[in-house]
């Protein structure tokens, strides 16, 4: 069921692996981190989070650590996510798969030679 | 506030969803609204959440919890057949769209077979096919509290045998507890009130044994017109008219003008069309019965009686509903005009317990008559002063007047409307009739059946009988009562749509007031 969920990998979710590459986050985290690294074009509201993230938690491909809180953000107890192996592999397939159809792109003369 | 309105936003998602993550995504929706201020990111972030609100919640609905399923299949105790219900694909929208096809098939078949039945209730049906069909209550369809007194009644299953205490409900029993009234030689039994009130007149005419089987032939014919003669002649209000009737009767039959009838219902209809045509009398007819006739009246018995009080006692006396509607309108559900002396308590408990009443709403769309005491008895609560009710059968008698003012009562003054249908007869349209004359009620529904029942009921023989008026009752209101005419409608709808509609007016009045 997760893995049907999980293929093709959304990009919420792949987004929300590669985020969690780097260090473990909170929600709030996630959601900044992504919006960061997809220059803002990708800002996750709290359904598609949390619904990726429970996707991602039943196939295993991350999971939760204790509630603490965030120094930066007050005195709330925030639940953390970190990758699991699983989904650093999976994570790394699918860049992979990505970097083939770069490539294929590239090839096809689709992308102009300066940008990757 | 904002914070507030997603908070209610989130509601929208399934609980498995908010149990999870529902306070995580407050704290998010918190975390953003504190981080970015200013109008444009505050507008976006709206944006942002209202557009993804759009897309997660179907999602979250249609997503299938694989826990769910292997929870619930683990709890099965062992030995017991299990089953998976739920898949773990979510259902294919071939899948729903047939199921959707099929409920709708089903609501639609439903509904048009619900429909399709309520046009073929034998009552209305009855009553509409014929005119004459409410002026024979032995071709109604019985009531079931009319059922235990049918074979016990006197003179008549015709429209004389309303003096059967159990046919409160019946039509006849308001014309004939009236016929009892006006007609002079009536016994009326000591302590009883005038529908257990006899009619113990010896029929005129002949006993013939006419049966469905055979033709009506020459020789009945006679026999029918020399008892509709003999009888016009002896009780019809006006014996110079009578006269000119019989010789009318007498003059067609020589003329041949009936031989060509060999139905009998059909004779019955052509004599009284004779009559008629000499004086156009509504009330004058001349029935016919494929059920004998039975020959003697009989007193109810006291186990009659009995059975008659223990039959009103399980229908609260025919009271079927009373309910105070929004806006303090009373509603009184009334199936007839039951016996005074069995029902008066019912009855007044009933009209108190409307007492705070700001208008009143009698429905009688079911109510095929009764006592025309009962009627006055109703009706009392609606005046502050004696009213007179016209009755066709009743000459002004102390009777025809209402008690008012009922000490008590403050439903004098209040708006009246009174629901009616085609199935609405006879005492209930001298209810009606008289309220809308005196301009009392508003009438709400469709035209009622017309069943004035004003002759007194005669035997000619075992399948033929003549109602024959023999006092004439002032009508002060209009030359024409409801007989066969029915009594129209002050709002014409249709019977089911008349207590919307009257509520609707009744609303209107008093928010006028």
């Amino acid at each position: 069921m997760p893995k049907q969920k999980l293929n093709p990998l959304p990009s919420a979710a792949f987004q929300i692996l590669l985020a969690l590459a780097g260090e473990e986050l909170h929600g709030y985290g996630i959601m900044r981190q992504v919006a960061e690294q997809t220059d803002g074009r990708m800002r996750l509201g709290p359904g598609t989070l949390y619904s990726s993230i429970r996707t991602l938690l039943e196939a295993r491909l991350i999971q939760e650590n204790e509630p603490r809180e965030d120094a930066k953000l007050g005195g709330e107890r925030r639940r953390y996510y970190r990758l699991t192996s699983a989904g650093r592999k999976l994570a790394r397939s699918e860049a992979e798969r990505l970097a083939d159809l770069l490539r294929v792109a590239r090839a096809k003369k689709i992308l102009r030679g300066q940008y990757v | 506030m904002s914070e507030k309105i997603y908070a209610w936003l989130l509601r929208l998602y399934p609980s498995h969803f908010r149990e999870a993550f529902g306070d995580d995504a407050l704290q998010l929706f918190r975390d953003r609204s504190r981080d970015e201020t200013g109008c444009l990111s505050r507008l976006r972030l709206w944006f942002d959440l209202l557009s993804e609100l759009a897309l997660s919640v179907p999602r979250e609905y249609f997503r299938v919890q694989p826990e769910l399923v292997t929870y619930s299949a683990h709890l099965r105790p062992d030995g017991v057949p299990s089953f998976f219900v739920l898949a773990g694909d979510s259902l294919g929208s071939g899948a729903l769209l047939f199921g959707s096809a099929v409920t709708l098939a089903a609501l639609i078949t439903f509904s048009v077979l619900l429909n399709h039945g309520v046009r073929h209730v034998p009552l209305s049906a009855l009553v509409r096919a014929t005119p004459n069909a409410a002026k024979e209550p032995w071709s109604q369809s019985s009531a079931p509290a009319r059922e235990p007194v049918r074979n016990s009644q006197g003179q008549a299953v015709s429209p004389a045998s309303g003096e059967q205490p159990g046919m409160a409900e019946n039509s006849s029993q308001f014309e004939n507890a009236n016929a009892s009234d006006s007609s002079s030689n009536a016994l009326q039994p000591p302590g009883m009130t005038p529908p257990f009130k006899q009619q113990n007149r010896q029929p005129q005419g002949i006993v013939s044994p006419a049966t469905a089987n055979t033709k009506l032939d020459a020789a009945e014919r006679y026999r029918v017109i020399d008892g509709a003669v003999a009888n016009l002649k002896q009780h019809y209000v006006y014996p110079d008219l009578a006269q000119k009737m019989a010789d009318a009767l007498r003059t067609h039959a020589k003329n041949g003008d009936d031989d060509a009838v060999t139905d009998r219902q059909e004779f019955a209809n052509l004599l009284t069309r004779q009559m008629r045509e000499v004086s156009p009398d509504r009330h004058l007819t001349l029935d016919y019965s494929e059920a004998p006739l039975p020959k003697h009246s009989a007193e109810p018995t006291p186990e009659e009686l009995a059975r008659y009080r223990e039959a009103m006692k399980q229908q609260d006396c025919t009271f079927e509903k009373i309910e105070t509607l929004p806006h303090n309108i009373g509603y009184l559900k009334l199936n007839s005009f039951p016996d005074v002396s069995v029902c008066q308590a019912t009855a007044a408990a009933a009209m108190a317990s409307l007492n705070h009443a700001d208008a009143i709403v009698f429905d009688l769309r079911d109510n095929r008559g009764g006592q025309p005491a009962m009627v006055a008895f109703m009706a009392s609560y609606l005046f502050d002063h004696p009213e007179y009710l016209y009755n066709p059968r009743e000459n002004t008698t102390e009777k025809s007047w209402t008690h008012s003012p009922v000490p008590g009562n403050r439903l004098a003054n209040k708006p009246v409307y009174v629901l009616t249908s085609a199935r609405t007869l006879s005492g209930a349209e001298q209810f009606s009739y008289d309220l809308k004359m005196l301009k009392r009620a508003t009438l709400v529904g469709e035209t009622t059946g017309g069943a004035a029942h004003s002759g007194v009921w005669h035997r000619i023989d075992d399948h033929f009988g003549m109602g024959i008026p023999e006092t004439e009752a002032i009508n002060p209101f209009s030359k024409t009562d409801w007989a066969e005419v029915g009594v129209q409608p002050d709002v014409k709808v249709n019977a089911g749509d008349a207590l919307g509609t009257a509520v609707r007016l009744a609303e209107r009045k008093l928010q006028k007031k």
